[in-house]
């Protein structure tokens, strides 16, 4: 069985500072060489820091497809030389099945700001609105799933500075759970004006290059780059005789549930965040030889992470090497946990110690640092650390390609119910078997609704935008219909343009102001995992927590994305949904007819005997969850019966895939549609997910199948009522 | 400006940009404390105050230790700010 086997890593790819591939950057980083000077992007002028790790000499028009050179980003030509890079590496024909998990926080920021920058203050015309909107988060998968062809499932993820070590966990579950049988998994992260001016106004930035875990250290330095790796089945790569670099044998994705830019002091989270990725390769700490840490140099992150190691290790934090690659490829944000993976993989197979750079006078002498260049030593395994903003923590694990095989306390999920529903709509906050009533023929509406921002506590909401309020909202009602802790509990929330209107009044202020009165607040709330951060926080919420991003199919990918790491057995429940409010400049471009609505769903979905072990009684199971590219029409076609008692509730539903269904089993089932009720917009998949629950737990149907699409992908969710089983 | 009117925009600064939602002016003493124990400010809303300041009133708050005795109270900052710009 899948679950059982090793995952073996046999493409690694690599551009930094230090180079466009994996043998420069590596060979450079382990020499100690800084890839850091003054930024050329843009003027940093006014800015406490004018340097940056910048990846010089990045020519977009070389690397993108024909025809497609004025569309690309500098992160999408990122990714995709890294991409390849990888890809050859494993022996990785183009055209073969390839599962594709990116994270990544900055996507076309750059070349959103320089259309931004030609935008005159004040109202921004169609035109302008449209190019604003051109580089939304999910693109970049889109790019380069379009130039590697023939790659499903597809994910964009962002759970801030640890957003290219959960893409790389979630490729993991993809392999254990079959949904794909090779995987490319990475990040990226382009500089920008956003970040940079962002951090400076935090006060987070050193002017000199960064100094990790030194006593004088005053701050990160920014970086930009990708990192991709190519994760396989031991069997696959066996079989294909590909050598194996290392394998990746543990993970771990959860939250702080603490505060949106300070991490927990003590270091509690993050040491237990460390424990269990040991505890799922069935590693112990003695097994362990290197730690490659996030230690972004800044005064707070590099405290607490070196009090978690030294509670995770205890006596043994001084055998353990430990180094922070940023002071030579700065902190590359969404990329730096797949950079970084990439780097410890690197370093246990071929025991070298990349050391820390900068380094003098160590804060924490306790831990045994990496300071010489081109130091080696006989690795077994090495972890990777990534802590971001919201409170966001991966840790992956590798083993050398030599390991021999341990029993490892691995958790495969195989059934999920759902507990608990809500969805936000024109009637608010609807919990339960209450959002059925979006079906019935004459919903009758409140005339006013109450302010998204009222239902939630003033003083915990600070900052929060209309969106970030009708999440969390959302998400509380649907925690509150399942009667579940919040602790343990992790969030996945779907985003297809995070807030535009918002992010713009930040740029323009730093445009026409200069970068000085660029709020520090605002800043942490502008990254797409705002809305899992603040929900995280608010909520008390310690599980994995995350943004998806993937265009009108957003809230579904979110599910999708949920659902495969609660088979990873991440957590044993996971809120799932996505909630999207008015945002004038995405209005103009997309909702010029009055055809835009806003709201959105969640749904607590739960490992089942978890479920049952604290008594509850699921509103419905999860029969089936697909989430296809391509043709979609085997899986319809492959559908059992409808019972009964069925019914289908769309959340957009193409013409093209009208016709698909027409030839399904399901085709006389009564289909609803909810843009037609309650307008389009890029949750309303999520708000189908929990209108169709509510459907089914009220005893209307005994099964719905719940369908949203978009250009390339369709997801198809199957709803049985949940049948208690002698 | 005289030093009620003073103190009057800064509660409104504080009040929009930290999004002290549900408080008025009346709400915040001039003497009170400001963060920890008083409205419960943390350091990412010293730096947002710090910015504000200076966008609002013209008057830059010194960074590090300093800002923490400006930041005090309302009465404090408009000590601040009217030193600042007789000087």
């Amino acid at each position: 069985m899948a679950g059982r086997e090793r995952i073996a890593v046999t493409g690694l790819g690599l551009v930094t500072s230090l180079g466009f591939d994996r043998e420069r950057s590596f060979s450079r980083l382990c020499a100690g060489e800084r890839g850091i000077g003054e930024v050329s992007l843009f003027d940093p002028s006014g800015l406490k820091s004018r340097i940056a790790a910048e990846v010089r000499g990045l020519d977009v028009r070389a690397i993108a497809p024909r025809g497609e050179a004025e569309d690309w980003s500098r992160s999408d030509a990122l990714s995709f030389i890294a991409a390849r890079e990888a890809l050859a590496q494993a022996a990785h024909g183009f055209g073969a099945p390839l599962g594709l998990a990116l994270g990544g926080t900055t996507g076309g920021m750059y070349e959103t700001e320089r259309a931004l920058s030609a935008v005159l203050p004040g109202r921004i015309h169609p035109q302008d609105a449209r190019r604003l909107l051109d580089f939304p988060l999910a693109v970049t998968v889109e790019r380069v799933a379009r130039a590697l062809g023939n790659v499903g499932p597809t994910a964009t993820v962002c759970s801030a500075c640890s957003s290219g070590a959960v893409a790389i966990a979630l490729g993991a579950s993809w392999l254990l759970s079959g949904r794909a049988s090779r995987v490319l998994a990475g990040g990226v992260d382009g500089l920008c004006q956003l970040t940079f001016t962002g951090f400076s106004a935090l006060g987070a930035v050193d002017p000199e290059p960064s100094r990790p875990f030194d006593a004088g250290r005053a701050g990160l330095t920014l970086g930009e780059g990708a990192g991709c790796l190519v994760l396989e089945l031991e069997s696959s790569a066996r079989s294909r005789g590909v050598p194996i670099i290392a394998f990746l044998s543990g993970w771990s994705v959860a939250s702080e549930a603490h505060h949106v830019t300070h991490p927990e002091p003590s270091g509690t989270r993050a040491a237990r965040v460390l424990s269990d990725a040991m505890a799922v390769a069935g590693l112990s700490t003695s097994d362990i030889d290197y730690v490659n840490a996030h230690g972004t140099g800044t005064v707070q992150n590099d405290a607490m992470e070196a009090r978690a190691l030294e509670r995770v290790f205890g006596a043994d934090v001084s055998r353990v090497w430990v180094s922070s690659s940023k002071a030579q490829i700065g902190h590359t944000l969404g990329a730096a946990g797949a950079i970084e993976a990439a780097i410890t993989a690197l370093s246990v197979s071929r025991g070298q110690l990349p050391p820390t750079a900068g380094l003098e006078r160590p804060e924490a002498p306790a831990l045994r640092h990496v300071r010489a260049p081109n130091q080696s030593a006989g690795l077994r395994a090495a972890l990777s650390s990534s802590f971001g903003f919201g409170g966001a923590c991966a840790v992956l694990a590798f083993e050398a390609p030599g390991a021999e095989l341990r029993v490892s306390s691995r958790k495969l999920t195989a059934e999920l119910v759902i507990t608990g529903a809500a969805s936000y709509g024109p009637a608010g906050v609807l919990s339960g078997a209450a959002s059925a009533r979006y079906l019935a023929e004459s919903a009758v509406l409140p005339a006013q609704l109450p302010e998204p921002l009222s239902l939630l506590d003033p003083e915990r909401s600070r900052r929060f935008s209309r969106a970030s309020a009708i999440v969390v909202a959302t998400a509380e009602g649907a925690l509150r219909d399942a009667q579940h802790e919040a602790a343990e509990t992790g969030f996945v929330v779907g985003s297809a343009f995070g807030d535009v209107d918002r992010s713009v009044r930040f740029l323009q202020k730093v445009l026409d102001q200069g970068p000085k009165f660029a709020s520090p607040a605002e800043f942490p709330q502008l990254i797409a995992s705002t809305g899992s951060g603040n929900a995280s926080i608010y909520l008390g919420l310690t599980g994995p927590c995350l943004s998806v991003s993937e265009f009108g199919t957003s809230g579904q990918s979110a599910v999708s994305v949920a659902i495969s790491l609660l088979e990873l057995g991440q957590a044993s429940a996971l809120l799932a949904g996505a909630a999207e409010a008015r945002d004038s400049i995405v209005d103009e471009v997309l909702g010029s007819d009055g055809s835009r609505g806003e709201g959105g769903g969640f749904v607590l979905i739960e490992d089942l005997p978890a479920a049952l072990a604290r008594g509850s009684v699921p509103l419905a199971s999860i029969a089936e969850h697909h989430a296809l590219r391509g043709a979609p029409g085997p899986v319809f076609a492959a559908l059992p019966p409808p019972p009964g008692r069925a019914c289908i509730v769309a959340g957009f539903l193409p013409l093209a895939l009208a016709s698909v269904l027409a030839k399904s089993p399901w085709r006389d089932v009564r289909l609803y549609s909810l843009p037609v009720t309650l307008g389009q917009h890029e949750a309303i998949g999520a708000t189908a997910l929990a209108v169709a629950v509510a459907e089914v737990a009220s005893g209307g149907v005994e099964q719905a199948l719940v369908i949203t699409a978009d250009v390339n992908l369709v997801y198809l969710t199957r709803l049985c009522r949940y049948e208690t089983r002698p | 400006m005289d030093q009620t009117e003073l103190k009057s925009r800064i509660k409104r600064a504080l009040l929009e940009e930290l999004d002290l939602r549900g408080r008025t002016e009346a709400d915040i003493d001039d003497g009170a404390p400001l963060f920890g124990e008083g409205l419960g400010l943390d350091s990412l809303d010293a730096l947002q105050l710090a910015m504000a300041i200076e966008e609002r009133f013209g008057v830059s708050v010194p960074e590090g230790e300093s800002s923490r005795a400006i930041f005090a109270s309302v009465n404090a900052i408009a000590e601040h700010i009217t030193r600042t710009k007789a000087g």
